[in-house]
């Protein structure tokens, strides 16, 4: 599910760092971190580990030195960290997240607001393909939804789970499944498990 | 040219060292003028007496200004007519045709901060992004680099105003530009204009210490590119064939013989001008085709790009 005719859809590459960068700050939600996945990341960034921070964030990171690594309990803190920072990151810094879609895009907006452009962060989504719903009816956002149709958690209309893609909301689109012939809602399928 | 015309009366013009010289121009109906955003340019049509030159200049009025629009003009050594003819002929009381202000260089709002670096006269377009700044409390710092004895010549627009520093060539006055680059916040937005010597190490030492594409912003001086060696030119739509002199751009000569091409900032930046060439190989001098563009062979900008064939074939 992660290709798609639609074009607000966002792909994702493997994190590579980018050498023209000058600091590097790796950001992994802990429990997207595959065994030995670790390993292979810390050889990868190799080549710039003395300008390296890694943050790893959740209770199941591992423990591996990438750099200078920062524990933090969850993603609202990492949004805590980039508001508080307001001299703290340079124009050639670069910023490399994994992790789920809500995690890669609560980072990236995060970081955004503080200035990063979208040349200097790299994305690379790992674990779960859970999305975020924005609900076109309610403008409510419903978070970790594994389902193709899911219950509006403002509204509880049935929402078709779209792959169209809001960056400043870091949400997919759901809009109501049963509106031309209400009661009618197709099967559910579990399609982002 | 995009828009229409505007005629404009030469209100007051002065001296304000050996080589530069600052032109005030009203309508001439005196009536109110468009207003131009911070960065904008004027081209005005220059008819000297032996052939008419358009130049574009960066205004350094306030932004929004009605009234006026005022220009400082470098006479160039080398100059193919047009600074020598602002310099020598003009004066107060004279009307000039010119284009609308066009603007391809604006400062970024979305920007945290604005850090402009200026060569000498290159300090124009950042005149009135200051006036611009002075108003909406933008952080930001320019960086005037210019000679020992010009560093007081633009002091009437620099006064009372912060965050501006003047550099010349001695010790301890030289501007560290790899050490300013390094210490910019992320959100910040980088404007160079100046000699293309200074533009394009500032533009590589930008790359190099990983400043986002995107963030970077650069004006260049573009008449001082255009003259070369002669060649002719085939319009294939007009059926014309039209001899480019040494010292006039192929869009000059082009328009001499009564042929409309667009354009708007003719000095190779905005890419009005765009052009298919059909035949011929092109000397491209301009800042706007990608090397994809390039490599293909079939685009030209006429305004400052010449021919390596010795004739060209445009679909014009």
């Amino acid at each position: 599910m992660l290709h798609s005719d639609i074009k607000s859809r966002p792909t994702y590459t493997q994190l590579e760092p980018d050498l023209s960068g000058s600091q590097h700050l790796l950001i992994v939600e802990g429990d997207t971190v595959l065994p030995g996945r670790l390993d292979s990341l810390a050889g990868t960034f190799a080549p710039v580990e003395e300008n390296l921070h890694t943050w790893l964030v959740g209770t199941q990171a591992g423990g591996l030195g990438l750099g200078k690594v920062w524990r933090l309990p969850e993603v609202a803190d990492v949004v805590d960290a980039f508001a508080c920072a307001t001299r703290g990151y340079g124009i050639g810094d670069r910023l490399y997240v994994q992790g789920t879609e809500p995690f890669l895009w609560s980072v990236a907006k995060a970081a955004a607001i503080i200035g990063f452009s979208a040349e200097q962060i790299h994305l690379h989504h790992a674990g779960s393909l859970r999305r975020r719903v924005w609900c076109t009816h309610c403008h409510t956002v419903t978070e970790n939804v594994t389902t193709s149709i899911a219950s509006c958690a403002g509204c509880h209309r049935h929402l078709l789970v779209r792959d169209h893609f809001s960056r400043r909301l870091g949400a997919f689109m759901g809009v109501m499944v049963d509106a031309e012939a209400p009661g009618e809602v197709p099967a559910v399928e579990e399609s982002f498990a | 040219m995009i828009g229409e015309t505007l005629t404009l009366k030469v209100a007051a013009a002065s001296a304000i060292s050996p080589s530069l010289r600052h032109l005030r121009l009203v309508a001439a109906d005196g009536g109110k003028l468009p207003p131009a955003a911070a960065g904008a340019h004027l081209q005005l049509v220059l008819k000297g007496a032996t052939r008419t030159h358009r130049n574009a200049y960066s205004l350094i009025s306030r932004p929004g200004a009605r009234d006026a629009y005022e220009i400082i003009v470098r006479r160039v050594p080398s100059s193919r007519g047009g600074s020598a003819f602002i310099h020598e002929q003009i004066k107060v009381g004279d009307v000039l045709e010119a284009g609308w202000p066009g603007n391809l260089f604006a400062p970024v709002r979305t920007a945290r901060r604005h850090l402009m670096i200026a060569g000498g006269i290159g300090i124009t377009p950042f005149l009135s992004y200051l006036a611009d700044f002075a108003f909406g409390g933008a952080d930001y710092a320019l960086h005037l680099c210019c000679r020992e004895d010009e560093q007081h010549v633009f002091d009437p627009w620099l006064a009372g105003k912060s965050g501006v520093s003047v550099h010349w060539d001695a010790d301890g006055r030289r501007l560290d530009i790899p050490a300013l680059l390094a210490a910019q916040p992320v959100g910040t937005h980088l404007y160079v204009c100046g000699p293309a010597a200074m533009n394009d190490e500032v533009l590589e030492l930008a790359a190099a210490a990983g400043w986002p594409a995107s963030h970077v912003h650069c004006e260049h001086f573009g008449s001082a590119l255009s003259g070369g060696e002669a060649f002719r030119a085939f319009l294939a739509k007009s059926g014309v064939e039209v001899s480019v002199g040494e010292d006039e751009s192929l869009l000059e000569a082009i328009e001499r013989i009564g042929v409309k091409a667009p354009c708007l900032c003719r000095g190779g930046a905005c890419g009005v001008c765009v052009t298919p060439l059909l035949d011929g190989e092109a000397d491209h001098r301009d800042h706007y085709l990608s090397a994809a563009e390039r490599e293909t062979g079939r685009l030209i900008l006429p305004c400052v790009s010449r021919a390596r064939s010795g004739r060209l074939v445009l679909d014009l």
